[in-house]
């Protein structure tokens, strides 16, 4: 289990994230916030990039900073701007990122192949990757961060630049992934993390907002989410979650405190709706 | 009866104790020459030095260039121009190597590998020593006139190799921007070059004074310095230089 005990990081009087509790016992965690909340300052942690200010991280009751190469050894890293070598083949990338993770030849070469398989490369392993799209850069990302089959999974930012289907693609082999391992993914683009993620973890202030399970979230919005074709009849103070086009006419999404229930329409909130409400200040 | 009791107490604190040290595993800690050992092994030469390729190529030509110059240079400022240029190589193959890792995307991969960057630019750096040691004396054979030079050029030519090597590592392990070595470097030829200009020929002839014994034992001690940066690399990595040396932020 990895934990975090109170755990502070300041960037001289900046405060990136200030006393965070949480744990992690097994699934997809997804930390959803927006740009500049703490969720990269978060993952750096968590792959020992940097260090808490104040506060500890724990990998089954040790310190992973005492931890050190024994807890390198146990993740599986996938940056939010993953630098990769053009000139290399998918192939000759991943038995050399195997050797730097300490995995002796032979299981370097059966493990390459595997999980080029896995991420459907296997076809294209020789051909450099100068030419390759960036959903297939990314599934390379995935493939390199599975080499030391990691207990914990760590995801900056996986799916942006994707195309949607790539996007499904991702989400698809993640899920897969996550039946026995941690994975914690950070994203802003809620639709990523909908069906796939076991627990939502949200930042606010940076501190610690909610970490909770995605219907659970969504229900603490249950009765304050509405959609109306006519959003100048809302007298009360709302706010303007999405709009859509419907057989000619605008249809708006709102969230209200108060009660709207007899001149606009009731509907089921989703994480996008938790995401918008919760970050009201900060969309403009 | 009490003998057995106490025999009964013993066996139980004696299993305590080993069961204590079995849960904390039985571990040789790590030293620098076992982490070099298995780095070797596990990576082979071919990985070390993995996209160097661009580096060697701009070091090659800077030290070609550097070699042109000092061809030329007067016989009255041999020893300063030698003590200038031994550490070059090393200096040029680390600068730009190791400022190429730090500014390549996959820094922060290969930071949280098993084997950090960390430690394989420390390994990278030895070899480079390696190198540069040969370097410098076919540097100082080239500038001295006598065996007695050589034996006293060889050994300020080494103290200036390992001074600039153990000062090297220091900036990697305190300073986590992108262009400190690179700075550091520069700054290191520059005070090299000026120094012989600015004093004259006070440099040279101090530098041509200084007793064998002593400039041995200042190239001794340059290695002590240079060998002890190189382990505190290698090994464990206390989380304080974890953050000075990953520019991540």
């Amino acid at each position: 289990m990895l934990m975090l005990n109170n755990v502070t990081k300041k960037y001289g009087s900046f405060t990136a994230l200030e006393d965070i509790n949480l744990e992690f016992k097994g699934g997809v965690y997804a930390l959803l916030a927006p740009n500049g909340a703490g969720k990269t300052t978060l993952i750096k942690m968590l792959t020992t990039l940097i260090f808490p200010t104040g506060g500890e991280i724990l990998w089954n009751g040790d310190e992973i900073v005492r931890l050190d190469a024994a807890y390198r050894g146990i993740i599986g890293y996938l940056p939010q701007d993953f630098g990769y070598y053009k000139n290399h083949s998918p192939r000759d990338f991943l038995l050399y990122l195997s050797a730097v993770k300490c995995i002796d030849r032979n299981t370097a070469k059966r493990k390459t192949e595997q999980l080029l398989e896995l991420v459907g490369l296997s076809d294209v392993q020789g051909k450099k990757m100068k030419k390759f799209s960036g959903g297939m850069i990314q599934r390379v990302g995935i493939a390199q961060a599975m080499l030391n089959d990691p207990k914990i999974l760590i995801l900056d930012e996986p799916t942006a630049g994707l195309d949607p289907k790539e996007r499904v693609r991702f989400r698809n082999l993640i899920s897969s992934l996550s039946k026995d391992r941690i994975v914690i993914l950070s994203t802003h683009i809620v639709s990523d993390i909908e069906t796939i993620a076991s627990r939502v973890i949200m930042f606010k202030d940076h501190k610690l907002f909610a970490n909770d399970e995605p219907a659970a979230l969504c229900a603490s919005l249950a009765g304050k989410v509405y959609e109306t074709d006519d959003i100048t009849a809302i007298p009360a103070p709302y706010l303007a979650l999405t709009e859509r086009q419907d057989g000619g006419k605008t249809i708006m999404r709102f969230a209200s405190e108060q009660d709207c229930g007899s001149i606009a329409q009731s509907v089921s909130p989703n994480l996008e709706d938790v995401f918008l409400y919760v970050y009201r200040d900060e969309r403009e | 009866m009490n003998d057995e009791k106490c025999q009964e107490n013993l066996n139980i604190k004696k299993n305590a104790s080993i069961e204590f040290i079995l849960e904390q595993g039985l571990q040789k800690p790590q030293t620098a020459r076992s982490q070099i050992s298995k780095m070797l092994k596990t990576l082979g030469f071919r990985y070390i030095f993995w996209d160097t390729f661009y580096s060697l190529f701009f070091t090659a030509i800077t030290v070609a260039c550097v070699l042109l110059v000092f061809a030329v240079v007067p016989e009255s400022l041999r020893f300063s121009a030698c003590v200038a240029v031994a550490p070059l190589l090393f200096l040029c193959i680390t600068a730009f190597t190791e400022t190429a890792q730090r500014v390549c995307g996959l820094y922060e991969l290969k930071q949280t590998c098993l084997f950090t960057l960390r430690q394989i630019t420390a390994l990278r750096v030895v070899c480079y020593s390696v190198i540069g040691a040969v370097f410098t004396a076919v540097i100082a054979a080239s500038g001295a006139k006598s065996v007695y030079e050589f034996a006293a050029m060889f050994p300020l030519c080494l103290f200036s190799l390992f001074a600039c090597a153990a000062l090297s590592l220091t900036v990697m392990r305190f300073k986590k921007s992108k262009w400190n070595l690179m700075a550091y470097s520069v700054l290191w030829v520059f005070i090299s070059v000026a120094l012989p200009f600015s004093q004259n020929e006070l440099w040279e002839s101090f530098l041509a004074r200084i007793p064998i014994a002593v400039s041995s034992a200042a190239a001794l001690i340059g290695f002590a310095l240079f060998a002890f940066q190189i382990s505190k690399m290698l090994v464990r990595q206390p989380a304080q230089e974890v953050n000075k040396y990953a520019h991540a932020q």
